[in-house]
């Protein structure tokens, strides 16, 4: 409510410091704040958003920060919660203009949110010690497996594992991996792309890897994000062309 | 002007303010977003019965636990404290500092996956077990400086009153000290268990099970897959739920306690 009385004194200065003096679709895009692209991600989860050296980096905010330099806008992100976020709430808010936190698009998120374009085909995977014996998900029975809550991962387990399978539900990445060092949980069944980075010590490996159909898209609210939506599909559009998104792509997803 | 008729106007004034407040509030407020993405009967709906019968019994049984476990290793420390030995002071007081400036989701986090890393020794009942063990440890060490404060209330007369009737110390701290001084804290105590209810949802860093889940995990989940917040209001409610009857049978318990004396 006092984002309103704010934002409506802040439009009345007119000092944007865009690139030549005009800020590229700043009014039409419907921006939370003029001239800059402001992104919601829940970080960290390598090696889609993490941070590097004091800056965000990562599949989804090397891919955003290019769609914001080709609008020709500035970038800035938030760390939000997951929940929040995939729920609508955070962009409902007006919190952000985006949600790039590798969002699966799923029918239940679509009804309070508006997808671009897919931008990354998703494989879920199970990650196990590298002693174990446990390669299938029958192998799990009895024991337990953590996933990451509210995650499409966390559903893909609780509907494929054997009854007497423990499903751990954890807030985050970090959790996960520390739980399975800790040994309270034989495996962890989350998007590969995120396990992957826990084998380059040699420690853990992959045990499976899942199909499962899903595709990421960056979220955005319901209402009145119609014109960036369109940008953002344009200019992901010219990012593959260009062959920019394959280069940011085997930066994250070499086999290593 | 006469110091009524200013009193009134600012009266007035103050009146005027919450007035102009709530107006604003009201005004400005998109009732009809607010009631898609936090009101969602079809929503509120799919909540039931689980979150009474698994979430607000698990807040509640967490709560239970922690609390009794607190009150009993808060004991032990507050006697520690006022130990006429020295390194039972020292150890409480370290302990006491230690753990009062944790934040308690660090120490849960500790017990959850550093211990077991360090020690390859596991927390009994899974991580829900490691979580109350940790809440259990820093509950005491919030509650020892509330009961030492408490024994320290007790006026001297009553110590030495109790012991030139010939009873020994440590009946003496039993029978005359921790009635009265427990009378004294109620007011604080109460205060520890309502910051204790709502700890317990930091239990979530654990990990948690299905069954295992309390309110703020319950709901988490809940928005997650209903895509829809929801159950977060709901889960706020059923909190003031929790707590509102125990701070009013509190506080009548206090108004009976000063009526006694």
């Amino acid at each position: 409510m006092a984002v309103g009385t704010l934002a409506l004194t802040a439009c009345g200065g007119g000092t944007e410091s865009g690139e030549g003096g005009e800020a590229a679709g700043g009014s039409e895009l419907n921006l939370v704040s003029p001239g800059t692209l402001t992104v919601c991600s829940d970080i960290p989860y390598e090696p889609f958003e993490y941070e590097e050296n004091g800056e965000y980096v990562g599949f989804d905010m090397d891919l955003m920060r290019e769609i914001a330099t080709g609008l020709d806008l500035e970038f800035t992100v938030q760390d939000v919660g997951f929940d929040g976020l995939q729920s609508g709430a955070v962009l409902a808010a007006g919190q952000c203009d985006v949600g790039a936190s590798a969002v699966t698009i799923t029918p239940e998120r679509e009804e309070n949110l508006t997808f671009a374009d897919p931008y990354y085909d998703s494989l879920q995977s199970l990650l196990v010690p590298a002693d174990s014996d446990v390669a299938t998900l029958e192998d799990l029975a009895g024991e337990s497996v953590g996933v990451q809550q509210g995650t499409t991962g966390e559903q893909y387990a609780r509907d494929n594992v054997p009854a007497d399978t423990e499903v751990v539900a954890f807030p985050s990445d970090a959790e996960l991996y520390a739980a399975l060092q800790a040994g309270n949980v034989a495996a962890i069944l989350q998007d590969l792309p995120v396990n992957l980075n826990h084998t380059q010590e040699g420690e853990y490996t992959i045990a499976a890897e899942f199909e499962t159909d899903e595709q990421y898209g960056f979220a955005f609210p319901k209402e009145g994000s119609e014109a960036l939506v369109e940008a953002v599909n344009s200019q992901l559009g010219e990012l593959r062309d260009s062959g920019t998104y394959d280069e940011i792509y085997n930066t994250y997803f070499e086999e290593q | 002007m006469k110091p009524t008729t200013r009193k009134r106007l600012f009266r007035g004034v103050l009146y005027a303010i919450f007035v102009i407040a709530v107006a604003v509030v009201v005004l400005l407020a998109d009732w009809e977003a607010i009631r898609t993405s936090f009101f969602d009967l079809e929503v509120a709906a799919e909540a039931f019965p689980e979150i009474i019968t698994i979430a607000a019994k698990n807040t509640i049984l967490y709560t239970a636990i922690a609390f009794v476990g607190g009150m009993i290793g808060g004991l032990i420390l507050a006697l520690m404290k006022l130990s006429p030995v020295g390194p039972y002071r020292w150890l409480a007081t370290a302990y006491i500092e230690l753990f009062r400036g944790l934040p308690a989701l660090l120490v849960i986090f500790g017990f959850a996956f550093a211990v077991p890393i360090a020690f390859q020794w596991r927390p009994p009942g899974g991580s829900a077990g490691a979580g109350l063990i940790a809440l259990i440890l820093v509950a005491s060490a919030y509650i020892a400086e509330t009961i030492r404060a408490g024994i320290e209330a007790v006026p001297k007369g009553q110590v030495e009153a109790a012991r030139s009737l010939g009873m020994r110390p440590s009946w003496t701290m039993v029978s005359v000290v921790l009635p009265q001084a427990f009378r004294i804290i109620t007011p604080p105590l109460t205060n520890e268990l309502v910051i204790l209810i709502k700890d317990t949802s930091l239990l979530f860093i654990a990990g948690m099970a299905l069954g295992d889940r309390e309110l703020t995990t319950f709901a988490r989940d809940l928005t997650s897959s209903q895509a829809n917040p929801t159950p977060l209001v709901l889960a706020a409610l059923m909190y003031l739920v929790i707590t509102l009857p125990l701070t009013q049978l509190v506080a009548k318990l206090e108004r009976h306690n000063k009526r006694g004396r």
